[in-house]
């Protein structure tokens, strides 16, 4: 063989060596304790949210001989790489969710029923002592599919100084909607040019209004969709009106100057809104971000003939694969969470993330109360969480569908390209074809 | 023979790669458009019901492909006109032209999404650069990302920030045009416009049809901006095919429709550059 020859084949081998042996490459184990069972926990919590995960997980695996939970947050495109993973065979055996996915996936018979893992006396205590929207979150057709780690309500937060600052006692709020929306004008402030320099207050989303009217886009009790009602249509024409005042462009040019409008620099902390509508998590932020600041919460106030205590709800749930391999683990792991086995140790949990609790188990524990004690405004969430006015969304497969098109169509109607009217008319339609064609085609609804 | 396996195995690979993530997955869309598919269950056939349904009853698909086409009639030649003047000044020898080349060419190195939060923050209504020029000479400036009327337009403006890249394309080809046909011109009398519109463009319309070519393929797919910077809002506006494709295979599991409108997708961009083609003849001169 020529020298070349040699050197060329020397040089190869070297290449092919080099490719082999990072492929062999042998992967980092990531468990500190190897002979435990192993438990893939999958979340979508990034930064500050990280961490308080982190800090769950490290108290699990501190309580445990058996298993060992090892997270992985994935921030984007969880749940598409949640059906990839259970298609391809190789999901997780836990996942975090929030997002609309839970009646597809129990459909589809992706995740299992929860019940099918607790005992008789479990699921007895579940359901007599779980809130109602906790129930509701977790359910499709009878079973319960996810159970909430941290329930989200929102309320008006309002700043103390810009009450005072207008001649109003901070401590009295408005009884009702009508009396908010006017207040809200009062304190809006505007330049000479006309656009807002402070957003007095902004209504909430049609979501979240029209269980306030006596509405809602699902009927419970006979399990339907229900679109086109009087009192979700009160709820849309309130938006407008409310929208209306302030001009619609002008709300848009105003608020694309919050930014991320997130943590330290929320619009409300910058005092650029006077009476807030936010969620729950906003509390422990606004501990964080702005101790000083002198704020007060309230609920939503109905309006005349509507409900009290109702809106909108969510919550970050727990789900098991089918597929998981080790679903023991991972209702172990849920248990621990959620405070379905020691309600005292898992308090501590949910005032880490500022979330809502699972039940007044959780709720009345000395730790969550001296949370409460911490930060008095939580309790107004808190006393939230028993009304049976709080909506959780539809629990339909195509609920990612409907969410959608109900904030198309609210927003068609804010923009005055549609009347309250033509919108819900074509909110109704639009859902109604698609779920028609979904049936056609073999779907479930 | 040896040789050819040598030469085989080479491209082995590739080959795999092409045929396991590129050709099998193009041949089994063909299939999955015909059925009902999310995924996790086994596709059931559907016959034509996801065609019937796209062209018949979804009044988004027919928006999505108005918007799709109407960006890629505006954008398209735009791009090129402005992409073939940029390079036509990067072609004259003056000191310091490698710079500008490198300051021209820049942009379309830009990763895609770091490209788009930058012209969120341009385009902001309140805080942006664009308006707060506008305000300085008096004009108040729409709010061009969440306004139906100028969200569209707002994207061909930021498809302009890219050229870059096509003006690098236009200014090799303008190197390549031979001298001596400027020198004949001159001999003959010619002056820069005859010399531009007789010389210049003719040689660089391969180029040009290029770059046209790929222009409208790359607008048929137009998918990252619009999903970060409008969602396809406000009002549909920016409801791009690709954006309304992805919706329906990843956000609600339909993957059998989404498969029906890339197929639909494919026919219109093979016919439209068919059509393309068969132009050619009487536009494109090739060679000198």
């Amino acid at each position: 063989m020529a020298p070349k020859s040699i050197i060329r084949f020397v040089l190869m081998a070297l290449l092919g060596c080099s490719v082999l042996a990072i492929l062999a490459w042998p992967v980092p184990n990531p468990m500190k304790h190897p002979e435990r069972k192993q438990v893939r926990f999958w979340h979508m919590w990034s930064g500050e949210w990280k961490d308080v995960v982190d800090k769950i997980v490290k108290r699990f695996n501190d309580s445990q001989t058996e298993y060992e939970v090892v997270s992985l947050s994935i921030p984007d495109s969880a749940s598409t790489k949640f059906i990839l993973g259970t298609a391809g065979g190789n999901p997780p055996d836990v996942m975090a969710q929030w997002e609309a996915v839970l009646p597809t996936w129990a459909e589809n018979k992706m995740i299992v029923p929860l019940e099918s893992l607790m005992t008789p006396a479990e699921w007895k205590n579940f359901k007599e002592t779980a809130y109602p929207a906790v129930r509701k979150v977790g359910m499709y057709k009878g079973h319960l599919y996810g159970v909430t780690i941290g329930m989200n309500v929102s309320a008006c937060y309002y700043r103390a100084d810009q009450f005072r600052d207008a001649g109003l006692d901070p401590e009295v709020f408005p009884p009702g909607l009508e009396e908010l929306d006017e207040l809200g004008m009062k304190l809006t402030k505007k330049d000479k040019d006309g656009s807002i320099t402070r957003l007095g207050y902004l209504s909430a989303p049609w979501k979240m209004l029209a269980p306030a009217f006596g509405g809602g886009f699902y009927d419970w009790k006979n399990e339907k969709l229900t679109l086109n009602t009087p009192q979700n249509l009160r709820a849309l024409q309130y938006m407008v009106a409310n929208r209306k005042k302030l001009g619609y462009e002008n709300v848009v040019r105003f608020q694309s100057g919050f930014g991320s409008d997130s943590g330290a620099v929320w619009s409300f902390i910058g005092g650029a809104q006077t009476i807030c509508f936010d969620g729950a998590w906003r509390v422990t932020q606004m501990g964080q971000y702005a101790p000083k600041l002198d704020y007060r919460l309230r609920p939503m106030p109905p309006p005349k003939g509507g409900v009290p205590l109702a809106g909108a709800t969510n919550g970050n749930f727990m789900i098991v694969p089918s597929g998981a391999r080790n679903i023991a683990g991972a209702w172990e792991f849920i248990k621990f969470w959620s405070g379905l086995s020691h309600p005292e140790r898992a308090a501590e949990f949910y005032t880490w993330g500022g979330w809502l609790p699972l039940s007044p188990a959780v709720a009345n524990t000395p730790i969550y109360q001296a949370y409460i004690r911490k930060y008095p405004q939580f309790k107004f969430l808190v006393d939230m969480m028993p009304s049976e006015n709080l909506q959780p969304p539809p629990p339909i497969p195509a609920q990612q569908y409907v969410s959608d098109a109900i904030e198309k169509y609210q927003d068609l109607a804010l923009r005055g390209s549609l009347s309250p009217e033509q919108a819900i008319g074509a909110l109704e339609k639009d859902v109604n074809h698609e779920l028609a064609r979904r049936m056609e085609l073999g779907y479930a609804g | 023979m040896r040789k050819n396996l040598v030469g085989y195995a080479f491209i082995a690979p590739w080959l795999i790669g092409f045929f396991l993530f590129v050709a099998g997955p193009f041949v089994a869309s063909v299939y999955l458009s015909f059925t009902r598919y999310d995924i996790l269950s086994p596709p059931v056939w559907v016959g034509f019901a996801n065609y019937k349904s796209l062209i018949t009853e979804d009044p988004i698909f027919w928006k999505s492909l108005g918007v799709t086409v109407k960006y890629a009639i505006v954008s398209v030649p735009l791009t090129v006109v402005a992409a073939v003047a940029l390079a036509l000044l990067m072609n004259i020898n003056v000191k310091g032209i490698t710079i500008y080349r490198t300051i021209f060419y820049l942009p379309s190195i830009v990763p895609t999404v770091a490209t788009s939060m930058i012209f969120l923050s341009i385009l902001n209504p309140q805080l942006g650069l664009v308006n707060g020029i506008l305000k300085s000479t008096g004009v108040i400036g729409p709010a061009w990302l969440s306004d139906a009327k100028w969200a569209l337009w707002s994207l061909v403006f930021m498809a302009m920030w890219g050229i870059g890249g096509s003006m690098i394309i236009y200014l090799a080809g303008l190197k390549d045009i031979p001298t001596y046909l400027y020198e004949a011109a001159l001999l003959d009398g010619a002056n820069a416009l005859t010399r531009m519109r007789r010389i210049t463009l003719p040689m660089l319309t391969p180029v040009i049809f290029f770059n046209l070519v790929m222009g409208i393929i790359g607008a048929f797919q137009y998918f990252t901006q619009a999903l970060i910077l409008t969602k396809g809002g406000p009002e549909d506006s920016t409801r791009f095919y690709a954006l309304y494709l992805f919706d329906r295979a990843w956000k609600y599991g339909d993957m059998g429709y989404a498969s029906a409108m890339a197929w639909i997708l494919f026919v219109v961009v093979a016919v439209i550059t068919t059509g393309l083609f068969k132009t050619q003849k009487k536009w494109v001169h090739y060679g000198a």
